[in-house]
């Protein structure tokens, strides 16, 4: 039996690596910093994610705190005297009127808050509120808010804006102002509870009836109800229109709403972490494969295999750690801004996140240490068992590699195929469940990655066939330089695929998106000029005003129609329209009946809705369907005749006969109207007409007018900020690139000095040197370029039909640009040239002498 | 061409350690002459050579190759210099593994854009001279050391360069294979009418050669041929 000698102490090893690295910072810089990147995009959307989730969580429990249940109304104003009912009628003691609404904070920089009126003296069952004024607790509620007009926010809102006690705080509501006054801050020891009141206005009932104009109504009453007695007490008091809900009823949709990000940000985090492990594995795999040399000197020496294998090891995890610790550290730092990106385009949108703090748990950071940590150990274990199982002599030789890979090339291939394959499969035959989608991704990038070679290989023998005869030296040095090195750039190019194909992955999502969302404003926006009330407490405009409009010889057509908020037991809160004449143009995505016969079911009372209500009631295209909506008349079932493609968020839209608005909701009024022009050839400007509108306008009305196009602008401008986080990831997958492929060639570099050596001696040129360099990095990002795009179509494919689509409910077309396409590729190209900058001057500074005497 | 070197110094810098080269050291060598340079491991023999070839800068002194003084140019000039006037032969042979024999030949050529026709008659020519014309499309890592030896010498010569620099050009091959290559070289460059300057530890180089320098005392001292090698 043959025995390993006996194994030398491990000592002398860690000395050798550590001096190893520090001999070199530039390398161990990359390295650390490779690794650091990975994990920091990991941590940084997690963040974002976690953050997010909290910040709903947190904003609803200040807003429903400990009821059990809510009294609300169809059109969101429960009278009062229903309150009064329900507290000396019934008798139930714990019950707190609420009125709630957004306002803007003029001395906050128009941040958008909560405004919420109540009755201090029935808060104790509901709310803990603990007020700091003059640097002291004061619990007494009723003291405060009574006198005058006495408003509490939290200091964490005020702080920054170095607001005291007793200083003015403006709050605009639609296009009013109100003065109000500090009265305290909403501030206790309890952290906890500080973050709960953070983006809240609290003031006493009576002040927020006056401010929103509420005069005897209230936004819901919050009860406590002890058992089913008392549920069917209540809502036998409660007259038509207004109903009982469970208060986790109602924050299911808000938390359907917050899933709705966190599904997003999951796919991004997801992504994020695949370029992570990517960069990762191909930063270490190029530290632990250029000491192949070092390896074999040392078993030479005597060292024996498993001292090998823990030297190599040892060394990756102490520099992984430092560059997880690192990237920790840069990942906070990341997630801090996206939290606050998000939380603006939540706010700004669909639902006021009254907390945007940046919550950093525990698992996330141990997500990010798992994927360094991981990925490293991946990257560094087969080297390391290659370094420790293969023969001195063998490790010695820099071809020994590339023999091994030509040898397993048919293998690798055949596999990659069949993770490929299986993949796809599992993409289709599993009706896509939450989280196969990215596995399958996964799958199939590690599949492409495995069939890298073989391309590779293929491609540079095509381009050298195609190039046959009339390349020069250079040109063929670079290429065969490229599938000489194979074991080395085949990892190089799949992670630079990786990265494109990320890129063009949401690139095309975007664009898509933005495609979609210009044909859907254009189908809904498209008069010219767009005339709405901005009073929010009265939003009809007044029929004369509508007539006059329409007798203007300007005036080709007018659209009008009305808009009002109602409350959805499943949806929440639902836009419902009802058109005079409806001159939007919709996209169906599914009828019950012939598009022509549209209007008559209308008439009969059926109703169109939205894909996102659609979605949020699991009505599935192809289905009759009815669907129950609160009306005055209390709940009415309602058939639907058509879904129609929308974007806006929240509950949905829903659009009715103007009979049926009238005899369910009670309105009959026109609130907005879109005015068409006649066609001018060439067209003239339009502002002219739009001050001719305004001078129809009695001074005391608020009466908004603007263009068509501005409104269409505006529109797009908010959605572009929903994909902020798409650009900021975008951002990343090209630093990643960057460094990567800098790592990549930097290290290829230093295996390839002897040869540059050569080529200096034989009278190469520095600049022809560094073109070589520069052809060989471009034509590796146009390969990874061109391998990337039918990966980044299916990444594409899969974020449009699968995470949007369950994430926000949205349906859209994929369109592929071929300037998307082009634009991947020559990020790639521009990516591995920029990063070929500086080690190409390296190369051409290579010291010749030194060099040729390498061996 | 003559090479003339006057007053040279040359120090290295390892780490904490000055190690002194060469100190006013001044040679010549005459034109289509054959030189073996002998000395000692770590005198400076491949120093001597890379200085010449302006691949390495002496610290004082000149160096003049014709008319030309290389030590006075700066890098892209005295590698433009290099690659018209002056072949090297290696011991390791230094041929570039991804191209073949004919690329490989061709290589200076093509790095100082002279037309094909220029040069492809006499690549072909000096390839079936060395017997390697059957060989001319293969990589250099399915050749033997002795097949790499002669691209390498083709190589030297394709330009066809006043000046021939070999650093033991038969360091790396067996006795046989040596004496044919150290035959070729001297063959060549005296059909040629070359300069030659050869540093080797080769007792049977010293038969070819005009004259014998040895490299001592950070000098260079003409030697009698014969006299004890190191």
């Amino acid at each position: 039996m043959i025995l390993d000698p006996p194994s030398i102490a491990l000592n002398p090893l860690i000395k050798i690596s550590l001096r190893q690295s520090l001999g070199h910072p530039l390398r161990t810089f990359l390295l650390v910093f490779g690794i650091a990147l990975g994990v920091a995009g990991v941590i940084a959307i997690d963040i974002a994610k976690t953050s997010v989730s909290k910040s709903f969580e947190l904003s609803t429990a200040a807003l429903t705190s400990r009821a059990t249940h809510q009294v609300v109304a169809g059109n969101f104003k429960v009278p009062q005297s229903v309150f009064t009912e329900i507290r000396t009628g019934i008798g139930i003691h714990r019950s707190a009127p609420v009125i709630e609404s957004r306002v803007m904070v003029k001395e906050l920089g128009n941040t958008p808050l909560t405004l919420m009126g109540i009755d201090p003296f029935s808060e104790t069952y509901f709310r803990d509120l603990t007020v700091q004024t003059n640097g002291k607790s004061d619990n007494n509620l009723s003291n405060l808010l009574t006198k005058g007009s006495g408003v509490l926010l939290s200091r964490a809102n005020a702080g920054p804006y170095g607001l005291a006690e007793n200083e003015n705080l403006t709050l605009v509501f639609g296009e009013q102002e109100f003065h109000t006054t500090i009265a305290g801050f909403l501030d206790s020891k309890n952290a906890a509870s500080n973050t709960v009141f953070q983006g809240l206005i609290i003031a006493d009932i009576s002040l927020a009836q006056e401010i929103l104009k509420f005069k005897d109504d209230i936004t819901r009453i919050d009860l406590i109800l002890a058992d089913k007695t008392e549920v069917n007490q209540v809502e036998k008091v409660l007259p038509s229109g207004v109903f009982l809900v469970e208060t986790d009823q109602q924050n299911r949709v808000v938390r359907q709403l917050s899933r709705s990000f966190e599904t997003s940000l999951t796919a991004f985090s997801m992504l994020a972490l695949f370029m992570g492990i990517f960069l990762i594995y191909n930063t270490v795999s190029f530290s632990v494969a250029r000491q192949r040399k070092l390896f074999g000197t040392l078993r030479a020496l005597g060292v024996c295999r498993m001292d090998i294998f823990k030297g190599v090891l040892l060394e990756v995890m102490i520099l992984c750690l430092v560059g997880s610790v690192l990237g920790i550290l840069l990942g906070i730092l990341l997630g801090t801004g996206a939290v606050k990106a998000v939380c603006r385009t939540v706010s700004d949108m669909y639902f006021v996140l009254t907390v945007s703090q940046t919550h950093i748990t525990v698992p996330t950071l141990l997500k990010g240490l798992a994927a360094g940590i991981l990925s490293s150990f991946a990257a560094a274990i087969f080297p390391a068992i290659t370094a420790a199982k293969t023969l001195p002599i063998t490790l010695l030789q820099r071809s020994a590699s590339e023999s091994a890979l030509k040898r397993y090339l048919p293998l690798l291939t055949l596999f990659g195929c069949l993770i490929i394959c299986g993949a796809v499969a599992a993409l289709i035959y599993s009706n896509v469940q939450p989280g196969v989608d990215f596995l399958g991704v996964f799958m199939i990038f590690f599949g492409a990655a495995l069939l890298a070679p073989v391309v590779i290989l293929f491609a540079i023998r095509g381009l050298l066939f195609l190039v046959q005869g009339k390349a020069g030296v250079i040109v063929k040095m670079a290429a065969r330089n490229i599938a000489r090195s194979l074991s080395r750039t085949s990892v190089l190019i799949a992670s630079l695929m990786v990265v494109t194909s990320v890129y063009i992955g949401i690139d095309i999502m975007t664009t898509s998106f933005r495609f979609s969302i210009v044909d859907w404003v254009t189908g809904n926006i498209g008069g010219d000029i767009h005339v709405s009330s901005s009073d929010t407490l009265n939003r009809a405009l007044k029929p004369k005003l509508l007539k006059n409009i329409q007798d203007m010889p300007e005036v080709a057509a007018i659209s009008a129609y009305n808009i009002h908020r109602i409350f959805s037991r499943t949806s929440g809160e639902v836009h419902i329209f009802s058109y005079v004449r409806d001159l939007s143009t919709k996209t169906w995505s599914w009828t019950a009946a012939d598009e022509a016969d549209m209007p008559s079911l209308l008439d009969q009372g059926w109703i169109f809705v939205s894909e996102i209500f659609a979605d949020r009631n699991q009505i599935k295209a192809g289905q009759r369907a009815e669907v129950t909506l609160e009306t005055l008349q209390g709940p009415v079932s309602f058939k639907i005749a058509g879904i129609f493609r929308d974007f806006f968020m929240g509950g949905g839209r829903v659009v009715v006969s103007r009979k049926s608005m009238q005899k369910f909701w009670g309105y009959g009024d026109i609130t907005a109207m879109q005015v068409f022009l006649h066609p001018k050839k060439p067209a003239k400007p339009i502002k002219p007409v739009m001050e001719k509108i305004r001078s129809l306008i009695p001074e005391q009305d608020m009466v908004k007018v603007v263009s068509g196009a501005s409104i269409k602008q505006g529109i797009l401008d908010v959605f572009d900020r929903t994909f902020l986080i798409t650009s900021a990831l975008q951002i990343l997958t090209a630093i990643v690139a960057l460094t990567g492929i800098l790592n990549s060639v930097t290290a290829l570099l230093i295996e390839r000095t002897r040869e540059l050596g050569i080529l200096r001696a034989c009278g190469a040129e520095t600049r022809q040197v560094g073109r070589l360099i520069l052809l060989e990095c471009g034509l590796s990002g146009l390969i990874s370029g061109i391998m990337a795009l039918p990966l980044g179509v299916c990444l594409a494919w899969i974020l449009i039909h699968i995470v949007n689509q369950r994430s926000f409910g949205w349906t859209y077309d994929m369109v592929v640009t071929p300037s998307t396409l082009i634009q991947a590729v020559t990020l790639a190209c521009v990516a591995a040239v920029l990063a070929g900058i500086f080690p190409a001057v390296k190369a051409g500074r290579t010291d010749i002498g030194q060099a040729l005497h390498m061996e | 061409m003559d090479i003339l070197l006057s007053h040279i110094d040359k120090t290295y810098d390892d780490n904490r350690d000055r190690r002194v080269i060469f100190e006013n050291m001044s040679a010549q060598f005459s034109g289509g002459q054959f030189y073996v340079i002998i000395g000692k491991s770590g005198v400076g023999k491949s120093s001597l050579l890379n200085l010449m070839s302006g691949i390495d800068l002496p610290d004082g002194g000149t160096i003049r190759i014709g008319d030309t003084a290389v030590s006075g140019m700066n890098d892209n000039a005295r590698t433009i210099f290099r690659r018209q006037h002056i072949g090297f032969i290696y011991q390791f042979f230094n041929l570039i593994p991804v191209l073949t024999v004919i690329e490989n030949i061709t290589l200076v050529c093509e790095l100082d854009r002279m037309p094909q026709k220029t040069y492809m008659d006499r690549a072909k020519d000096l390839l079936n001279q060395t017997g390697l014309y059957e060989l001319r499309n293969h990589y250099p890592d399915t050749l033997s050391g002795g097949e790499q030896q002669r691209v390498a010498i083709v190589r030297s010569l394709v330009n066809d360069p006043e000046i021939i620099l070999a650093d033991e050009p038969t360091g790396n091959l067996d006795l046989e294979t040596g004496r044919v290559i150290l035959d070729m070289i001297a063959r060549l460059a005296k059909n040629g009418n070359k300069t030659l300057v050869m540093v080797t530890h080769s007792p049977e180089a010293m038969a070819y050669a005009d004259q014998v320098m040895q490299v001592e005392g950070r000098r260079l001292v003409p030697e009698t041929k014969g006299s004890d090698l190191p």
